[in-house]
């Protein structure tokens, strides 16, 4: 054993024994070290990262703040343009109605509604302004305004009607929606085909069914337009791609907003694209009543036949003849009275001599009523009260 | 997104003059002139519904006897061109019947109506 010992190459395999032992736990020390390191190197890294990322999105989303909110405004101009240059074109329409302008007024009329709504359309899609207030109107004639507001609305036809309305604030988002649907309908289908129209009442409530004979979608493009119709479409005015396609977009935000559905998922029986808008209960009313046209001038007009009262009456009901659409029956029973024979037939030669009699004093005591108007403004209605004793 | 502000001016007319006349042109004016006079025809039963409101009152108005084109237009808010493309429109599918305006009387003979004259005041005057 002693000679073991002292053999000094045991004494020096010791030795390297301890020098590597040492070494290999210092190794070992510093790779722990490096790899604790290197950890946390990754996670300043992935931390950094995910700032970086933040801070990216939060820029785009400024600056997509600061896009919509430009548009918006350049847009809200344009609109306001749009719609006073309409007012503008009907007040033109009306003063020059029996000219050959009519016919270019009416088309120029046509492009500035085109060029309304692709305000408005850019508009939705940056929360902007919708357009001027709107009375309820019926379902027919908020389809027939989204009709106008596409190029070639001679190609759209409305195969049926419903006795609903549209409740007032619904009126321009359903119209513009429409008409985006038309836009497309009608682009992509070939011109000499037509696009239908069709208005249903459903359970749920009324369906407007837009058909076109196109060439359809497919599957990739079905996808995209589901896409852009429910709520994860895009939401920023860049991704809307070039040349921009704002129709669908325009159309899910419009849906969301104001509450009804779109689907463009079938196919229409002429091969092209079925879309279907759904308008909930809560967004019809009642068949709105027509606004009497021209009310203050038909009705100063009458005067005189007035004590005829019931005569208008019996009338009345040969003209309606079972129509569908209910409407004010006022200005329509004028016109049978205003026709010479029944009236003169009607009255005997003493009432129509005491009714021109009446007339006569009538007039006379509002002239002297002006005459002394001249002297005491206030005796305007005794004077004409006055009138009504003689008569 | 409806501000005060939207309610200051009232908007226009929802449905376009263009789109009520579907794009039709404006009728000759020999084929429908303002004093040509309109009735709705005499044998039509039921009335399709496809006729737009506009149209279904234009026949009410011409149920009655005969109108004049202005007249009717009077009668409507519209333009007076565009109730004549839409006159135009439901004669040719024959809803209504047009006549053209009685003829103006001839003017009679100015030196004839000047001898009548002074016939009269040589025998009363």
């Amino acid at each position: 054993m002693t000679e073991y010992i002292e053999n000094p190459a045991l004494w020096a395999l010791v030795v390297l024994l301890l020098i590597v032992i040492a070494v290999v736990v210092r190794q070992r020390k510093a790779a722990m070290a490096l790899r604790q390191e290197i950890a946390g190197l990754r996670e300043y890294y992935s931390d950094l990262e995910h700032h970086y990322m933040q801070s990216v999105a939060a820029a785009q989303e400024q600056a997509e703040e600061a896009t919509k909110t430009v548009l918006k405004s350049a847009m809200r101009t344009l609109q306001g343009l749009a719609a006073e240059q309409q007012l503008i074109l009907s007040r033109l329409q009306t003063k020059h109605g029996e000219s050959v302008i009519l016919q270019d007024l009416l088309e120029i009329d046509h492009t500035n509604s085109q060029f309304g709504r692709r305000a408005q359309s850019i508009a939705v899609l940056c929360d902007g302004w919708l357009g001027r207030h709107r009375d309820n109107a019926s379902v027919y004639d908020v389809v027939r305004s989204a009709q106008g507001r596409v190029r070639h609305f001679r190609r759209v036809e409305i195969l049926s009607q419903v006795d609903f309305g549209i409740s007032s604030r619904a009126v321009e988002p359903v119209a513009l929606a429409l008409a985006e649907l038309l836009d497309n309908a009608t682009s992509y289908s070939s011109p000499d085909t037509v696009v239908e129209i069709n208005i249903r009442t459903v359970p749920k409530g009324v369906a407007i069914v837009v058909d076109d004979a196109g060439v359809g979608m497919n599957d990739e493009e079905r996808a995209r337009a589901e896409r852009l119709l429910s709520s994860d479409r895009v939401k920023s005015v860049a991704g809307l791609g070039n040349p921009p396609q704002f129709g669908l977009a325009v159309i899910g935000v419009l849906s969301e907003r104001f509450g009804f559905e779109v689907s463009v998922d079938s196919s229409s029986p002429y091969g092209g694209v079925r879309a279907v808008v759904l308008l909930p209960h809560e967004l019809l009313t009642s068949m709105p009543e027509k606004k009497a046209p021209a009310p203050p001038m038909t009705r100063s007009s009458v005067p005189p036949p007035q004590p005829n009262g019931p005569e208008p009456v019996p009338a009345s009901p040969t003209t309606t003849d079972g129509l569908p659409l209910r409407r004010r029956k006022r200005p329509m029973a004028i016109v049978p009275g205003s026709a010479p024979t029944p009236i003169a037939s009607a009255r005997s030669g003493a009432e129509t001599a005491a009714i021109m009699g009446a007339f006569q004093r009538g007039t006379r005591s509002g002239r002297a009523a002006r005459g002394d108007d001249a002297d005491q403004t206030s005796s305007t209605r005794g004077s004409s009260s006055e009138g009504h004793e003689f008569s | 997104m409806n501000g005060p502000e939207d309610f200051e001016l009232e908007a226009a007319e929802l449905v376009r003059p263009y789109v009520i006349t579907k794009g039709r042109g404006l009728p000759d004016d020999d084929q429908l002139s303002l004093i040509t006079l309109v009735t709705a025809a005499p044998e039509q039963v039921q009335r399709p519904l496809r006729l737009s409101p506009e149209e279904q009152r234009l026949l009410d108005l011409c149920s009655a006897g005969y109108l004049s084109v202005a007249e009717i237009a009077g009668h409507t808010r519209l333009p007076l061109g565009v109730v004549r493309i839409m006159l135009a429109g439901l004669t040719e599918a024959g809803y209504l019947i047009t006549r053209p305006p009685v003829a103006r009387a001839r003017l009679a003979d100015k030196e004839l109506l000047e001898e009548v004259l002074s016939g009269l005041r040589a025998k009363f005057g």
